[in-house]
């Protein structure tokens, strides 16, 4: 993915627009201004429903993740092309109030997004990690017929696989480095707590903060503010946002508490609203059930993981004492299988989902580069420091 | 128990092989838990591999010999078998390779050896302190490795990271694992063991983690600091950690294919590399200003000093997000670069501060810019590459008052860098014009463009780099420029004194003596020194910097007012 290459020419106005837009004159702005709404309200309407190749029966999945980036970046470059546009009639628009301060806030947040792909993608790694696990569990139990040794196989890889899995959910931020014991305890409990498995942000870091802070000044603009182009920079905040939210939540990374509470400051004015409350909404549905399971992160696959390995850990469990029935063995086998199949989703959509958030860290980061210089030009420069 | 038919007497080997797995059960005695087989007796360890040889060659001749009287029940012991040998290899694999992970081994703040002034320069000898581990390592090569190739990169140094006794061991677990199917176990528990190894040398290096907020709202000072710690600390890695960890994996791996050892490599290393480069990253995205301009070109240039260490360490396709990561920080930081010297012009020209500079001396606005176009040309090589475009022509001769003009013809020929400092010089110059303009004192304002453009030649004179640039042909210019105001200053000044001092007027005409009229020349001497006398006040609080300057000055106006005088 090429990075940005805008050529600095000396003195010369640099050329801001990328989707090159028709030259239109006043009375457009409005009309773009709505269409970039109804465009909006559309798409994520569309995330309301899983797509087809989705058999969960919660919303975030791997497959719906990447769309709604790709939704994310759809309406992120409409929505450049809506507040670049106005420069040919009222150069340098953005650099005057009150947008100029309208626009530091939201590249304020920009920048807490980007911090949030990265936790996002550390928390993949961690995803990747449970998916390892998995495999060496699906594949000795996979195998007929089952007998005491790929029972234990598998039970040792369950039980690292479930301690993962609570490790990276409840405190994330303070994961012990040194690893000196291990029990060979029958009952195995497992006190492989591999270190830094969610790797850190930064030292105190937490993603329900950011996504708090990011939701700090971020209110709909009023009366005559609400036609201008302020609204579209709310619109499109109020897209970040839940975007990172969405993400976080689904995701497992550093210090999620609080995060289902996130406030979001929506009025009910235009069509795009009720989209995304709604789709917000669903998802803390969602998430309240899940809170009295305590789970890592609410991805569909995840999820659906976690309960097959309850399952198969208890089939090891009494299969241990007991020898497998026939018929708890075709069971074991079934959860088996379908826990292959889940690794098999994850195995080919956990890369592409990384790689559609680092596209989406660099969308960020050159509009954000693109704004500032759009700011600079426009506003009065200071003097250098002597 | 039943054994399927097998003619050797390997019947035996094999159950006395069984015996010695089950005996090293460590789910099934207190005993069996407590010692670790490898550490502690070596004969004991070879006899257990041999154990587990056993079985495994049962196994394969069992299912070669498609044995229909081998029951499932058979079956099933010889896998439970197999399963409770590769715990104990495991727990035994975990143990060695934490024994030999403990950070003392490796100290890599050691390879900081030497103080380096210039911080591009070479990595030191690396220290290896338990340098008795060197002599030690004697190892098989299976099968020469492909990777030879870069080592041959001077700059990489791998160190030996454990004693040779423990990669034999390791190698020979790893083996036995694999054969018998365990490869993710192995390669996950390598991959944490490891991982937590690198994370202790991070901290050793200082390597920090910040997130690109925390880097936003630092302050420059302590950013500086960071960034040269981390120009030191990247060095180290890719050249030396990172490289010696593939090395590690390698010959663990060895005999077992070349996509294994990669797999646990970027197990363990994927994770730090990234953290390592997103503190770059977060540099080459945070916003540009003029004192930032020769850190983020060290950044750079570090980094493009790394770039090809790290496509010899980083070669296989699973690790192309970390080579494309760092290509896009280097164009990125490349970007940043221009989009500072950029906005330089514009700080330059539109440098508002109207106050005039008591005695026409030295502008801070002049000192500054000349000093950092200086600084400028010391980057000369890395910014001849950055700076591709020509200043577009389009703000030239637009007329604009608030623009300089710049004629290019006769600059033909020119690398853009310096194409870009002329044009910072004339911008400055434009701006100092203005300046000049503020000085109600007509000959102050000469005298103040005097000594500025003097400043300006003399620095330029002062840097062999600068002034192979600017060229003499531009230096002329200014050297004219100069001499040009040193004139007017003169004129100026001393203008109305010699005006008493002129002939003209003095004479009067119809009289029989033709001699000056003596009131008139009495007139004359009055305002004369009246006039002398405020000039010399003014003079005195002028400032003339360059001693030169002033002698060349004083002559001048001596050489034009002393003749007058007469």
């Amino acid at each position: 993915m090429p990075a940005t290459d805008y050529q600095a020419s000396f003195l010369g106005r640099i050329s801001l627009r990328r989707n090159q837009v028709i030259a239109m004159d006043g009375n457009h702005e409005q009309e773009d201004l709505e269409l970039f709404s109804k465009h909006v309200s559309e798409r994520f309407t569309e995330l309301l429903s899983p797509p087809d190749d989705v058999v969960f029966d919660t919303l975030l999945s791997i497959s719906w993740l990447r769309k709604l980036l790709d939704v994310f970046l759809c309406c992120e470059a409409e929505f450049k092309a809506v507040l670049m546009m106005g420069d040919d009639d009222h150069p340098f628009q953005i650099s005057k109030p009150p947008l100029d301060r309208l626009i530091h806030e939201f590249l304020d947040r920009s920048i807490k997004a980007l911090d949030l792909c990265n936790a996002v993608t550390n928390g993949l790694d961690s995803v990747r990690h449970y998916q390892k696990l998995a495999e060496i569990a699906a594949s000795a139990l996979g195998q007929k017929p089952i007998g005491d040794g790929q029972a234990r196989r598998s039970r040792k890889a369950l039980n690292s696989l479930l301690m993962a899995m609570s490790v990276d959910d409840k405190e994330c931020s303070a994961v012990k480095t040194t690893e000196r014991s291990w029990s060979f305890s029958r009952l195995a409990v497992n006190k492989d707590r591999s270190p830094g498995h969610l790797r850190q942000v930064a030292k105190k870091w937490s993603a329900a903060k950011q996504i708090q802070a990011m939701t700090w000044n971020l209110v709909p603009p009023r009366g005559a503010e609400g036609s201008g182009l302020a609204s579209p920079v709310y619109t499109m905040s109020v897209i970040m946002v839940f975007v990172m939210w969405a993400l976080a939540a689904a995701i497992p990374c550093q210090e999620r508490n609080g995060l289902s509470a996130t406030y979001f400051p929506v009025r009910k004015q235009w069509s795009w609203d009720q989209s995304i409350t709604g789709l917000h909404e669903k998802i803390a549905e969602e998430w309240k059930e899940k809170e009295k399971k305590g789970a890592a992160g609410l991805l569909s696959e995840v999820q659906k993981m976690e309960k097959l390995v309850r399952n198969l850990m208890e089939f090891t469990d009494s299969f241990q004492f007991h020898g497998g029935t026939d018929e708890k063995a075709e069971e074991a086998a079934d959860h088996a299988a379908e826990l292959a199949e889940i690794c098999k989703r994850m195995e080919e959509g956990l890369l592409p989902l990384q790689m559609k958030i680092k596209e989406v860290f660099h969308r960020i980061v050159r509009s954000r580069a693109e704004f500032l210089q759009a700011l600079k030009q426009g506003g009065k420069s200071s003097a250098p420091p002597v | 128990m039943e054994l399927p038919e097998n003619p050797n007497k390997d019947s035996n080997g094999y159950e006395s092989a069984e015996k010695i797995i089950l005996r090293w059960d460590s789910t099934a005695s207190e005993d069996a838990r407590e010692k670790m087989i490898f550490e502690t007796n070596p004969h004991e360890a070879d006899l257990y591999l041999q154990a587990v040889d056993e079985i495994q060659r049962f196994l394969s001749h069992a299912s070669i010999s498609n044995n229909a009287a081998a029951s499932t029940d058979d079956q099933l012991k010889v896998n439970s078998t197999i399963q409770i040998a590769m715990a104990r290899l495991e727990d035994e694999f975990r143990n060695i390779l934490m024994t030999n992970s403990s950070a003392s081994l490796f100290d890599p703040s050691s390879s900081f050896s030497t103080s380096s002034h210039h911080e591009l320069e070479e990595d030191d000898t690396v220290s290896n302190e338990d340098s008795s581990h060197n002599g030690l390592l004697q190892l098989q090569h299976c099968e020469s490795s492909d990777s030879s190739t870069y080592r041959s990169t001077s700059s990489i140094r791998e160190v030996d990271l454990m004693p040779g006794e423990a990669i034999s061991d390791l190698q020979a677990i790893a083996t036995r694992m694999i054969s018998s199917g365990y490869l993710r176990e192995c390669i996950q528990m390598y991959g944490s063991v490891r991982k937590s190894a690198i994370d202790s040398s991070f901290r050793k290096l200082g390597i920090e983690k910040l997130s690109i907020g925390d880097i936003q709202r630092l302050e420059w000072e302590a950013l500086e600091s960071k960034i040269r710690r981390w120009i030191r600390a990247a060095k180290v890695c890719v050249r030396i950690l990172f490289a010696s960890e593939k090395k590690l994996c390698e010959l663990i791996f060895e005999c077992v294919g070349t996509d294994i050892d990669d797999a646990c490599f970027m197990e363990t290393v994927k994770g730090p590399a990234i953290q390592l480069f997103n503190f770059a990253e977060a540099i080459s995205i945070s916003r540009g200003s003029p004192e930032k301009l020769f850190k983020i070109l060290d950044l750079h240039d570090a980094l493009m000093d790394l770039l090809p260490d790290i496509e010899a360490v980083f070669v296989s396709k699973s690790s192309d997000s970390i080579r494309v990561q760092a290509a896009e920080i280097l164009s990125r930081l490349a970007e940043a670069a221009r989009g500072i010297l950029s906005e330089f012009e514009s700080v330059i020209l539109r440098e508002p501060s109207r106050v005039p500079v008591p005695g026409g001396a030295i502008h801070p606005l002049t000192r500054y810019v000349m000093n950092y176009i200086s600084l400028i040309s010391d980057y000369k090589q890395t910014l001849i590459e950055l700076i591709l475009s020509k200043p577009s022509t389009g703000s030239r001769y637009s007329g604009d008052q608030s623009t300089p003009d710049m004629e290019f013809a006769e600059l033909e020929g020119k690398t853009p860098l310096a194409l870009y400092l002329i044009w910072i010089i004339v911008v400055l110059q434009f701006n100092l014009e203005g300046k000049s303009k503020h000085y109600r004192d007509a000959s102050l304002a000469h005298l103040f463009i005097m000594n500025n453009v003097h400043y300006i030649v003399q620095k330029v004179k002062g840097s062999p780099e600068l002034r192979e640039m600017i060229g003499d042909d531009y230096l002329r210019k200014l050297t004219g420029k100069f001499r040009q105001a040193a004139t007017s200053y003169q004129r100026a000044t001393w203008v109305s004194v010699l005006y008493c001092l002129r002939d003209e007027g003095l004479h009067v005409s119809g009289s029989f003596s033709s001699g000056v009229s003596k009131s008139a020349l009495r007139e004359r001497f009055k305002t004369f020194n009246a006039m002398f006398e405020e000039v010399h006040r003014t003079q005195a609080t002028c400032l003339i910097a360059d001693t030169q300057l002033r002698e060349e000055l004083r002559i001048s106006i001596s050489e034009k007012l002393i003749p007058a005088y007469r």
